[in-house]
């Protein structure tokens, strides 16, 4: 196979040169829009003559952002924790339901609708109930982070469990392969890259559920911060706020690509 | 009984769907013997896959006697002396072709009959040496075939059964193969049954071609193939081939 390709150091360079360019501009496009987009902003700001309290020059929001750090980032990591621990139950109660439903086709027919009918039920409904039940620490906080999680794991988690190839089924059978094998060499493999489409969507509702969550009786946290801000119709506090809650979504976002590359790199989707 | 390795005596598939019941297999009668490459043609829905499905234990016959060196195919199979290639390649993308070949060797007890060759003898033996950690997405369907062949062969059976294993390829991919398969075949000495619905493949690779009818699917005529071994893809521009070919052509449309 290797005589197949020829040394050809011009093509090779100027290929190379291709791909480099196009690396770039991947890169920059996106920094473009956003400076024209801030750009444009601080304009309209300006032309329309709009008061800092209704919505705030990106020039304000960026000196929010520096002069008060600390308190952000105060209110960043109780928010952080409730995300990232509703992340881990949610997507791990999840896991562990799905490979039930799977193990057992009956446990699925009789818990799925229960499943759908809890996840109907408004992110900002579940909120009060949780906190009833949970008090008014971080737990009922965790809880709505984790239960937004939860659903879209599963239904991908089954889904990525049971939808194998009947042929790679058959070849097991042929192996004499006992069914634990079948399910850890076979089935979990086959799901992950079902399980990680939902972690990506779990990364992001996570923290929208612990913001949603704090913004039920709490004193700290970006939700709490987030309600503080608009009630004392501080518009520069509240975009800064925002932008803090989105960038650690944001990261919290990459994290999960960063290893959903490395685990899977055999996955079709990942070829260059 | 020595010599035979599989031996099948009245065996009929029922399958029972929405619509009635349908006979795949109607009293198949049959001896392959060891070491033999038998081929099975026929038009689709003749049961030749269902017939090769029953000997590797897939499908339990609705009646009759299957043997399989003299005992129940579920005998062979735990014992590992049944390697199955699928018309799919049937690998697994998240394991390197070294990986999807030594798979047998790690489930279901991990057996290897005495004589197996290794996993790197085999992919040598498939033309595959220096691929060992690829993935399947990197390869050419002739490529994930020859490496469903070496998987197969990795726990050293003594009947290969494979199901239209060159059905997806291109014509010029499949002559090649062929060719190899033959040679695979003379140097492990193993029992081949292959199913086809090419009436070349089956001519050019067969010791004897097994044709089966449809509706139910029986036993039409088993016509033994006189070209000699080793055999190369020149045999078949040789009037013998070409009357053989013909005769099976015939045959197949009274089918």
């Amino acid at each position: 196979m290797a005589d197949a390709f020829a040394a050809d150091a011009e093509g090779e360079a100027r290929f190379r040169q291709r791909r480099r360019y196009l690396a770039w501009r991947r890169r920059l496009l996106p920094i473009v829009a956003v400076v024209a987009l801030l750009y444009a902003w601080s304009e309209s700001i300006e032309l329309f003559d709009i008061k800092p309290f209704i919505a705030p020059s990106p020039q304000a929001v960026a000196a929010v952002l520096y002069d008060r750090f600390g308190i952000l980032m105060a209110n960043l990591l109780p928010t952080a924790i409730e995300s990232i621990l509703g992340f881990a139950l949610g997507n791990l109660a999840a896991v562990v339901v799905a490979t039930v439903f799977v193990w057992r086709k009956t446990v699925e027919e009789a818990m799925f609708p229960v499943a759908v009918m809890i996840n109907s039920i408004p992110v900002v409904a579940k909120a009060p109930i949780l906190v009833l039940l949970l008090g008014n620490g971080m737990e009922p906080k965790i809880a709505v982070a984790a239960i937004i999680c939860f659903f879209p794991t599963l239904v991908n988690m089954t889904r990525g469990l049971r939808d194998v190839r009947p042929e790679q089924l058959e070849l097991m059978r042929i192996l004499s392969a006992r069914q634990s094998e079948v399910f850890l060499r076979i089935r979990v493999p086959n799901a992950l890259p079902y399980l990680f489409s939902a972690l990506k969507i779990a990364a992001s509702t996570a923290v929208i559920g612990a913001i949603v969550g704090e913004w039920i009786g709490s004193t700290q946290g970006i939700g709490a911060l987030i309600l503080q801000a608009t009630f004392n119709f501080d518009s520069p506090l509240l975009y800064a706020t925002i932008v803090v809650g989105s960038v650690f979504s944001a990261l919290f976002f990459g994290v999960i690509s960063l290893v959903e590359r490395r685990m899977l790199r055999w996955h079709t989707a990942h070829k260059e | 009984m020595a010599e035979t390795a599989v031996s099948c005596e009245g065996v009929s598939v029922r399958f029972t769907t929405e619509r009635g019941t349908v006979t795949a297999l109607d009293r198949i009668d049959l001896t392959i013997p060891r070491g033999s490459f038998l081929t099975l043609l026929g038009p689709s829905g003749c049961g030749k896959s269902t017939l090769l499905r029953v000997m590797a234990d897939l499908i339990a016959p609705s009646g009759g006697r299957v043997a399989v060196f003299g005992g129940t195919p579920s005998s062979a199979r735990l014992k590992r002396e049944i390697g199955f290639v699928f018309q799919d390649p049937a690998l697994l993308p998240w394991r390197t072709v070294l990986d999807n070949v030594t798979l047998p060797l790690e489930v279901g007890g991990g057996k290897a009959l005495p004589g197996a060759r290794t996993p790197q003898q085999l992919l040598e033996l498939v033309g595959l040496n220096g691929w060992e950690t690829a993935y399947p997405h990197e390869l050419s369907g002739g490529m994930r075939q020859r490496v469903a062949i070496a998987r197969a062969l990795v726990s050293g059976p003594r009947l290969l059964l494979m199901d239209e294993p060159f059905g997806a390829l291109d014509e010029i991919t499949r002559d090649r193969l062929n060719e190899e398969l033959l040679q695979v075949w003379s140097s492990t000495g193993t029992t081949i049954v292959f199913v086809t619905h090419s009436i070349y493949e089956a001519a050019f690779l067969g010791q004897q071609v097994l044709l089966l009818a449809a509706r139910p699917g029986r036993v039409r005529e088993l016509v033994p193939v006189t070209l000699p071994m080793p055999r190369h893809l020149g045999q078949r521009e040789t009037p013998e081939f070409t009357a053989l070919a013909g005769h099976l052509r015939r045959v197949l449309e009274t089918c």
